[in-house]
This record gives structure tokens, C-alpha cells and sequence, in this order.
């Protein structure tokens, strides 16, 4: 059963993402080597933590007015259209075979807490190279001010089954 | 916050391991609950030895190691990888970045990611940030 290029061009979502500040202080923490708990067994941010990505009060003073979100934390929502591709059954990838192939995040305006992330996704390429098919989801974020916030470019790639 | 140069040549690193509950805590904050990450078993089915860190994470600390370069986590502007070699439990990465070219107020540099055994897990990574 191959992966089937007639989906080329379908789009998903909109799919809707209020940015929560314990979220981004967690996501920071546990990309940092940190134990992602604000009270249980936590020791703290780790060493070398950006202090914007974390301490509310040195992000009051930055000139963001708050913590800001580690870029690539725009993941958590910002794959949504590729999550939901990768399970569309008119598809016919078999989940245990993916793998992450690429990725690519362009930023265009910070993530604050409290945003309302809105992205829209569509599948813009599906093909078959060296034995192993590959789609690509273009994905776009909008802020609840309408600003561009981050582009993605998600690609997956789906090993064989003789491999 | 003094102004930071920036100059074609810099290089900059950072180091993260991939200690046993990193993949946990990394789909605690995610979302990314696949089992592949978590679950040994689900792991053996899909062809791998043991569960491996998403590719994301290590995606994440690219952008860190960039992030604590720039001074700013908002002047990174793109984050482009290809992932090359999964990255086991244990594995410590090593990150290095070249700054490659400052134009019209874009930085760009070139980063690598190698495991202990100097493989890289990912290629062609490339990174930009607005200075």
C-alpha cells in the first residue's frame, strides 16, 4: 500500500492555541535538562537558562515586557496540520514507520503568554525516492493580532516495510 | 544589557545529554506522546534497539545553543535541520556553530551536532538570526 499523492494540495485546520505561561517556562526547563515541575522534586531552571525564557521578572525588563517562548517551543502548536496529516487515513502512512526527515522554522514575531496562535497547514509535496516515500507540510501561524508568527516546513519520511 | 558584536568566524557550542527520562519529559512539554520515545516495546516493533529522543528535542536544543549565541531568544529568525541519526538514551550531543555571514542585519551561521562517537545527528543544519 503506497502513500497516495492524490492528497497533494489538501489543507488542514484552522487549528486554534492559547499560549499558556507555565507552558513556556516548562518547555524551556525540560529542553534545557531540567525536570519540567514547578513543585514536585523541582530543582529549579537549569544552569544557563536565558532568564527571558524563564524569570518573570527579568522578562517584565526585557524589552518584550514578558518571558518570551524558546523559538522552537512554536512546535507544540505549530505542528498540528502535520500531526493531523500524518494520522489522515486517505493517506496510508504507517505510524510506526515515520521518522522526522527535515525541519525548518521561520519566526516573524515573538510567543508570548496568552497569545492566540491560529495555524493552517497544507500538504505540499508527497513522493517516492530510493524506496521510501516523503510529504512535506507547509505550515502558518497567525498571533490574535493578525501578525505572522512562524512558518513551518515539516518533513516526514515513511521507511519501507522491508527495511 | 550591553550591546553584543557579532562577527563573521565566532563559533559557539553547547552540550546536552539525552539522559534516560529526557524523551519523558520532553513529551511532557510537547505533547509528543508517540511510543516510540517512551515505550521500549513500541520501540522494538518499529525497528529500533530502544526508545530514541524526538527529533524535535533535539531540534529544541539547536535552538537553545543558537538562543544563548544571540543574547535574545526573539532574534532568531530560522531554524533549518535535517535529521541524520537518531539519538539514543545516553547519547550526549555536542553543538558547534559557525557564524558563516552578517548581511543586511541577518546572521547566519552553520551549525553540527555529533554524539559521543562523533557521528553527526544532523546535517545541513543551518541557522539565522536578525542583528
Amino acid at each position: 500500500m503506497a502513500i497516495n499523492t492524490a492528497l497533494i494540495g489538501r489543507s488542514y485546520g484552522p487549528f486554534s492555541y492559547q499560549v499558556g505561561l507555565e507552558k513556556i517556562r516548562e518547555y524551556a526547563v525540560a529542553v534545557a535538562g531540567g525536570i519540567p515541575s514547578t513543585g514536585f522534586l523541582s530543582s529549579g531552571p537549569p544552569e544557563g537558562l536565558h532568564p527571558w525564557l524563564y524569570d518573570l521578572e527579568a522578562g517584565a525588563k526585557s524589552p518584550y515586557g514578558s518571558i518570551v517562548a524558546l523559538p522552537s517551543f512554536a512546535v507544540v502548536f505549530a505542528i498540528a496540520p502535520f500531526g493531523t496529516a500524518c494520522g489522515d487515513p486517505e493517506l496510508n502512512v504507517d505510524l510506526l514507520r515515520l521518522v522526522h526527515g527535515e525541519q525548518e522554522l521561520e519566526w516573524f514575531a515573538p510567543i508570548k503568554p496568552g497569545d492566540t496562535m491560529t495555524t493552517t497547514g497544507t500538504l505540499t509535496e508527497i513522493y517516492s525516492k530510493a524506496g521510501k516515500d516523503f510529504f512535506v507540510v507547509i505550515s502558518e501561524t497567525q498571533n490574535q493580532h493578525g501578525e505572522r508568527v512562524v512558518k513551518g516546513t515539516w518533513t516526514a519520511v515513511v521507511r519501507s516495510s522491508d527495511a | 544589557m550591553t550591546t553584543k558584536r557579532y562577527a563573521v568566524g565566532d563559533t559557539f557550542t553547547l552540550v546536552r545529554e539525552c539522559d534516560r527520562y529526557r524523551p519523558i519529559y520532553y513529551a511532557a512539554v510537547s505533547g509528543d506522546f508517540n511510543p516510540i520515545h517512551l515505550d521500549p516495546e513500541a520501540a522494538a516493533l518499529a525497528g529500533l534497539g530502544a526508545p530514541i529522543l524526538h527529533g524535535l528535542c533535539t531540534y529544541g536544543w539547536a535552538t537553545e545553543c543558537f538562543v544563548n549565541y544571540l543574547g535574545d531568544p526573539a532574534k532568531v529568525k530560522r531554524v533549518k535541520v535535517r535529521f541524520s541519526k537518531p539519538v539514543a538514551l545516553e547519547d550526549v550531543i555536542t553543538f558547534t556553530g559557525t557564524v558563516t555571514a552578517i548581511t543586511d542585519g541577518v546572521l547566519s551561521a552553520e551549525l553540527t551536532a555529533k554524539n559521543q562517537r562523533g557521528e553527526d545527528v544532523l546535517k545541513a543544519a543551518v541557522v539565522e538570526g536578525r542583528v
